[in-house]
C-alpha cells in the first residue's frame, strides 16, 4: 500500500501536476507533436520579400527626421525623444495557466493597476505598491487560453430575440436564487453545446481574450499611462528549451479582437509565428511585433545558427527574423542574456545574475549551448550571417522584462515580490527551491533576479508612439532602476557636444540607439555620444562602457570592451589596462549604501581607436551603478535572518545595457 | 535487504500503480456505453467552426474540419478516461482552472448591470480625494549643480540668475544634463516622477512667469520658470466620469467575486485535524 501512494505521486509528478507547478513549463508542450495539417497561415515563405519592402513603412517615426530644424524657436521643429518611457514587457497574472495554477490570485486589471501605481494585496495577503509607477505595461498571460463562459450582454436587443437568452437574463435580474439557477443552466448548455445560436455567434462571444483586452482599453490612458494589448507564445521546445516570444500589439481592442492569439497548441515553431503574425497584419490592417526573452534557458536554441528544424539559414528566414523580431528581453527574474563569462572572457562584469545550468525545466546544458543563448554572442554572430546571406537576423535591440507570475511588477529591489507567489516576501524564501525538477535540476530562491524594465525612447507616452520606437529598436534594458541613457553614433561627435543638452548634437549629427551608421567618409572613424543620469532612488554610476563586436578578417566575430568616462575621475586610474574598481559603500547588515563614491551623471564622447572600415561591427553601451544591497540583503535585514551561504551575492551592481548601433562596409 | 531493494525499485512503483489504475477503471467503467458515446453534433461542428474562425479569421477547409473533429474526438476520449480514474481531483492546476471559472462566472454575473448615475454619484461622493485632478506645469529648467550648499553651487546660482535676467537662453546655462530643460502641461505627479516630490510641490506655489531658484530636485539645484499652471482641482463627477465608472466597476467586481466564496465558504464545515505549526514573522 505505501508503495503505491510513492507510485501515484511519483506519477503525478511525473505528468506535471506536482503540489508547485515548476515555471512556465506547466504550459503544455506535448501538444505539438502532433504537427497540424499543412495550411498554414501566411503561407510558405516566399511573402519575404514583401516583409522587407514593409519594413520601410513600418517605422513612421524615422529618427532621420528627429533633426532640430534651425529657426528662432528653440523648441519649434524638435520632435525627437525628450524622455524614456519605463515599462514592463513581460507580465503573468492569474490568467496564465501556471501562474493560476501556482496560486496567484491577481489578475490582469490588478496587475495593471499595481504598474500604474495602485496598492494591491499580494497572493500571499501582502499590501505592497511600487516605490514609482511604471509609464505602460504590457499584460502578456499566455496565449493558451482558457474556453470561457459566454456574456449574456444585459438587454442587447438581437441576443433577447433569442427566447432562452431572454429567459437568462431576466433570471439573473430576478434576485440571487435565480441568478444562481440561470449561471448553473448555461453553464450545463454550453458544456453539452446548447447554447443558443445567439449566444455563441462570434460578435457577442466573449472570450477570455475580449475580458484581456477591455482590461488593457479601459486602463490604456493615452499621454499617461500605456497599457499595451499583449500575450505570450509559449513554446518550449523539446520539452523546456525556451524559445517564448511576447507579442506587443500596436492597436487598439477593435484590431486585436478580430483573431484570436497564436497558440502552441498550434505550433511551436517560430517561424509558424511569423507567418501567423504576416496573416495577422493583412487581416486586420495592424502592427505586431514579437520579443524573445530566457534565450538563457533555451539550451543552445534562442540564437542558433540554424532553423527551427535545424536546417540552415536562408535570407528568407534572417529576413522574417529581423522584421518580426526587432528587440530581446536580456534580463529579467530568470537571470540575464546579455553576457556570460565563458563566451567574454575578458569581461569583468558577465558574471552578473547568471542562470546558465540548464533550460526551463532544468535540463542540464551540453558543451557549445551556451554560445547559442546570448544576446553579445548573437549580435557579434549576426555580423557573420549577414556577410554571407545578406540579412541580420539578429538585428535586435535590448528589452527588459520581470516575467512576474503573481501580477505584480515589483522588480525593485527593496520591494521583490519575485516571480510566484510562494516567493512573495518570507523569511525562508532565499533558501528554499524556486525550481526543483529532480536531483541537480534545482534554481534556488536566492537566485532569482529583480529585474527588469525596458526605457523606451519615445515621441510621447501612446501605444503607437511607443511601438513605434520599439520597432526602430530605440530602447534600452535595465536591471531595474530608471536610469536615462542616451547612446548616439555618428561621424562627427567633438568633446564640445558632450557639454550641452545630449540629445541635439546627438540626432542632429548622428543616429540614435537601434539605428544603422551611414558609409563612413573616408580618412573618418565612428564617434559616439554617451551619457547617462543615475536612478534618483538608486545609486550612482561607476562607468559608461561601450562594448565592440566586429567581425575578424578571418570571418571569426570578435570582442572588445571599453570604459569610455567613469565616476571618481580624480581618483580612479589604470592598472594593467584595467579601470580601478569604484569602490563599495554597502552595509549589508542594514542593507544600506551612501552615494558617497561614483557620480550621478556621466557623458563623454568616444571614438572607436581600432576602426577598420571594411569590418562590420556593432557597438552598444552598458551602464553599471555602484554597488547597492540586493534583494536578499534587504531580505535579511527585514526579517532579521543570517544568510550564511558565501554562494549568495548580497550586494548587486545593477547596469543598463542599450539597443546597439551597427556599422557594415558600403 | 534484497527485498528492501526491490521495493524500492520505479519499475516496481509503475507495475502497482498501473495495476491499481486498471483495477480502478474496471471498477469504474461498467462497460456501459454511456460515457462512452462521442456525438459530434451540428452544434460541436458549430463550436468547432467558431473557435477556428477566431483563431484564425476564416472558416477551415473541408481537411482541417475533420482534423479538428479528430482531435475533439482525442481529446474528448483522454479526457473522460482521465476523469473516470479521478486523474483531475489531484490536479492542482485543472482545480485551479475550475476555481477561476467559477469566480469568473461571479464577476460577470454581477457586471451584467452598467452603473446608474445614482450608483456614480454616491461612489464619487464617497471617494472625492481620489479624483482630484493633480495641477498642470509648464516649465524651463536650468540645473545649477548636485548640491545645494556647496559654495560652488551659490556662485554658479548667482552667476545663472545674472544671466537669465540678462535674457539668456536658458539651455545654454548651467550643467549639462539629461533631465528635459522643459516641460509642457505635464500634471505635477508625472513632474514628481522625474525630479522628485519636493520640486514638484515648489513648482505649485511659485510665482508665475519668473526665473527663481535655486529650487531642489534629487538631483540638485535648479533655477525654474514656469510659464503656465492649471492649479489642482477637486473635479464635477462629470469631468471625470471614465474613471469614476472605472472604479466603480473594479470594486463591484472585487466585491462580487470575495461575496460568492463567502457565501459557498459558508456552506462549508472545515475541520483541521492537525495543530498548526507558528509562522515565523
Amino acid at each position: 500500500m505505501r508503495q503505491l501512494v510513492i507510485g501515484t505521486v511519483f506519477l503525478a509528478a511525473a505528468c506535471g501536476g506536482s503540489q508547485s507547478p515548476p515555471g512556465p513549463q506547466a504550459t503544455p508542450a506535448t501538444t505539438a507533436a502532433q504537427p497540424p495539417p499543412a495550411v498554414q497561415l501566411g503561407g510558405p515563405p516566399s511573402n519575404a520579400g514583401t516583409l522587407t519592402a514593409d519594413s520601410g513603412e513600418i517605422q513612421p517615426a524615422d529618427p532621420a527626421k528627429f533633426h532640430k530644424e534651425p529657426g528662432y524657436s528653440p523648441y519649434a521643429g524638435r520632435r525627437y525623444p525628450e524622455r524614456p518611457y519605463f515599462g514592463d514587457e513581460h507580465v503573468h497574472t492569474a490568467w496564465s495557466v501556471d501562474a493560476g495554477g501556482s496560486g496567484a490570485t491577481l489578475g490582469p486589471e490588478e496587475a495593471t493597476r499595481f504598474a500604474r501605481g495602485e496598492e494591491v494585496t499580494s497572493t500571499s495577503g501582502q499590501p505592497v505598491r511600487l516605490g514609482q509607477p511604471l509609464d505602460w505595461v504590457a499584460i502578456t498571460d499566455h496565449s493558451d487560453m482558457m474556453g470561457m463562459i459566454t456574456e449574456i450582454k444585459g438587454g442587447n436587443p438581437e441576443m433577447m430575440a433569442d427566447a432562452t437568452l431572454k429567459r437568462w437574463r431576466d433570471m439573473f435580474n430576478g434576485g440571487p436564487v435565480e441568478a444562481k439557477k440561470a449561471v448553473m443552466e448555461l453553464v450545463a448548455a454550453q458544456a453539452n453545446r446548447k447554447l443558443p445560436p445567439a449566444a455563441t455567434d462570434p460578435k457577442f462571444a466573449k472570450s477570455v481574450w475580449a475580458k484581456t483586452t477591455t482590461i488593457a482599453e479601459k486602463y490604456n490612458e493615452p499621454g499617461r499611462f500605456t497599457a499595451f494589448i499583449a500575450y505570450e507564445w509559449t513554446s518550449n521546445a523539446g520539452g523546456g528549451d525556451n524559445l517564448h516570444r511576447n507579442i506587443i500589439y500596436r492597436d487598439n481592442k477593435d484590431k486585436a479582437d478580430q483573431v484570436l492569439p497564436y497558440t502552441t497548441f498550434q505550433s511551436e515553431n517560430p517561424e509558424d509565428l511569423w507567418k501567423w503574425m504576416t496573416e495577422w497584419e493583412k487581416t486586420t490592417g495592424g502592427k505586431l511585433l514579437a520579443i524573445p526573452h530566457n534565450g538563457n534557458l533555451s539550451n543552445g536554441r534562442m540564437f542558433a545558427l540554424t532553423t527551427f528544424s535545424g536546417d540552415p539559414m536562408t535570407k528568407a528566414w534572417a529576413d522574417a527574423r529581423q522584421r518580426w523580431e526587432p528587440l530581446f528581453e536580456a534580463i529579467q527574474m530568470k537571470g540575464q542574456s546579455e553576457s556570460h563569462p565563458s563566451l567574454s572572457p575578458t569581461d569583468d562584469f558577465a558574471a552578473y545574475e547568471l542562470w546558465d545550468r540548464g533550460n526551463l525545466t532544468q535540463t542540464p546544458k551540453k558543451p557549445g549551448m551556451i554560445a547559442g543563448e546570448y544576446a553579445r554572442e548573437a549580435l557579434k554572430n549576426g555580423l557573420k550571417v549577414e556577410q554571407d546571406l545578406g540579412t541580420n537576423p539578429f538585428k535586435f535591440g535590448m528589452a527588459g522584462g520581470t516575467d512576474t507570475h503573481n501580477g505584480l511588477v515589483a522588480a525593485e529591489e527593496d520591494n521583490f515580490f519575485a516571480k510566484f507567489p510562494s516567493a512573495e516576501p518570507r523569511a525562508d524564501r532565499w533558501d528554499e527551491d524556486a525550481m526543483n525538477f529532480g536531483p541537480n535540476r534545482i534554481v534556488k530562491g536566492w537566485e532569482m533576479t529583480a529585474a527588469g524594465y525596458t526605457a523606451v525612447w519615445s515621441t510621447g507616452n501612446t501605444r503607437a508612439e511607443l511601438w513605434d520606437a520599439m520597432m526602430r529598436r530605440e530602447t534600452y534594458a535595465t536591471s531595474g532602476p530608471r536610469m536615462i541613457v542616451r547612446f548616439f553614433g555618428g561621424y562627427d561627435f567633438t568633446p564640445a557636444d558632450a557639454t550641452r543638452t545630449p540629445a541635439v548634437a546627438g540626432y542632429a549629427k548622428g543616429v540614435p540607439m537601434g539605428s544603422d551608421l551611414p558609409a563612413a567618409p573616408t580618412g573618418k572613424a565612428p564617434t559616439f555620444l554617451v551619457a547617462a543620469l543615475k536612478d534618483r532612488f538608486s545609486g550612482n554610476l561607476d562607468r559608461i562602457q561601450i562594448i565592440k563586436g566586429w567581425l575578424g578578417k578571418d570571418g571569426k566575430p570578435q570582442e572588445t570592451i571599453y570604459d569610455v568616462v567613469w565616476g571618481d575621475k580624480d581618483r580612479r586610474t589604470f592598472v594593467n589596462g584595467k579601470l580601478t574598481p569604484v569602490g563599495n559603500t554597502v552595509d549589508i547588515a542594514s542593507a544600506t549604501f551612501t552615494n558617497t563614491i561614483g557620480d550621478p551623471e556621466l557623458i563623454t564622447v568616444w571614438k572607436d581607436p581600432d576602426f577598420d572600415p571594411s569590418v562590420r561591427a556593432v557597438y552598444y553601451a552598458r551602464v553599471l551603478e555602484i554597488p547597492t544591497p540586493r534583494w536578499t540583503a534587504y531580505d535579511a535585514a527585514y526579517f532579521k535572518i543570517k544568510i550564511t551561504d558565501s554562494k549568495v551575492p548580497m550586494t548587486t551592481q545593477e547596469r543598463a545595457f542599450t539597443s546597439p548601433i551597427w556599422y557594415s562596409p558600403k | 535487504m534484497r527485498i528492501r531493494k526491490f521495493l524500492g525499485e520505479p519499475m516496481l512503483h509503475f507495475l502497482l500503480i498501473g495495476l491499481a489504475l486498471f483495477g480502478a477503471y474496471r471498477w469504474r467503467s461498467p462497460g456501459d456505453s454511456g460515457g462512452r458515446r462521442i456525438v459530434i453534433s451540428q452544434g460541436v461542428i458549430n463550436d468547432l467552426v467558431t473557435q477556428h474562425v477566431a483563431a484564425r479569421g476564416r472558416e477551415p477547409s473541408a481537411g482541417e474540419l475533420n482534423h479538428l473533429i479528430e482531435s475533439y474526438v482525442h481529446d474528448e476520449v483522454l479526457y473522460r478516461e482521465g476523469v473516470k480514474l479521478g486523474l483531475d481531483r489531484d490536479d492542482i492546476v485543472v482545480k485551479r482552472r475550475v476555481r477561476q471559472k467559477i469566480e469568473m462566472i461571479a464577476e460577470e454575473d454581477a457586471s451584467t448591470r452598467a452603473p446608474t448615475d445614482a450608483d456614480l454619484s454616491a461612489y464619487f461622493e464617497t471617494n472625492r480625494a481620489r479624483f482630484v485632478q493633480a495641477a498642470v506645469l509648464t516649465f524651463d529648467q536650468v540645473f545649477i549643480g548636485e548640491s545645494t550648499s556647496g559654495l560652488g553651487v551659490v556662485h554658479a546660482a548667482a552667476v545663472t540668475r545674472e544671466a537669465l535676467r540678462k535674457g539668456a537662453n536658458a539651455e545654454e546655462l548651467g550643467k549639462p544634463t539629461l533631465l528635459p530643460h522643459r516641460m509642457t502641461r505635464t500634471p505635477a505627479d508625472l513632474v514628481t516622477r522625474d525630479f522628485g516630490a519636493s520640486f514638484a510641490a515648489a513648482l505649485e506655489k511659485v510665482a508665475v512667469g519668473d526665473w527663481v531658484g535655486p529650487i531642489d530636485s534629487s538631483f540638485g539645484a535648479h533655477y525654474v520658470r514656469v510659464s503656465d499652471r492649471t492649479p489642482a482641482v477637486a473635479p464635477q463627477l462629470a469631468a471625470v466620469r471614465d474613471q469614476v465608472v472605472r472604479e466603480w466597476e473594479n470594486e463591484r467586481r472585487q466585491r462580487a467575486r470575495n461575496d460568492a466564496y463567502t457565501k459557498m465558504r459558508a456552506e462549508y464545515q472545515v475541520r483541521i485535524e492537525t495543530s498548526l505549526p507558528m509562522e515565523r514573522r
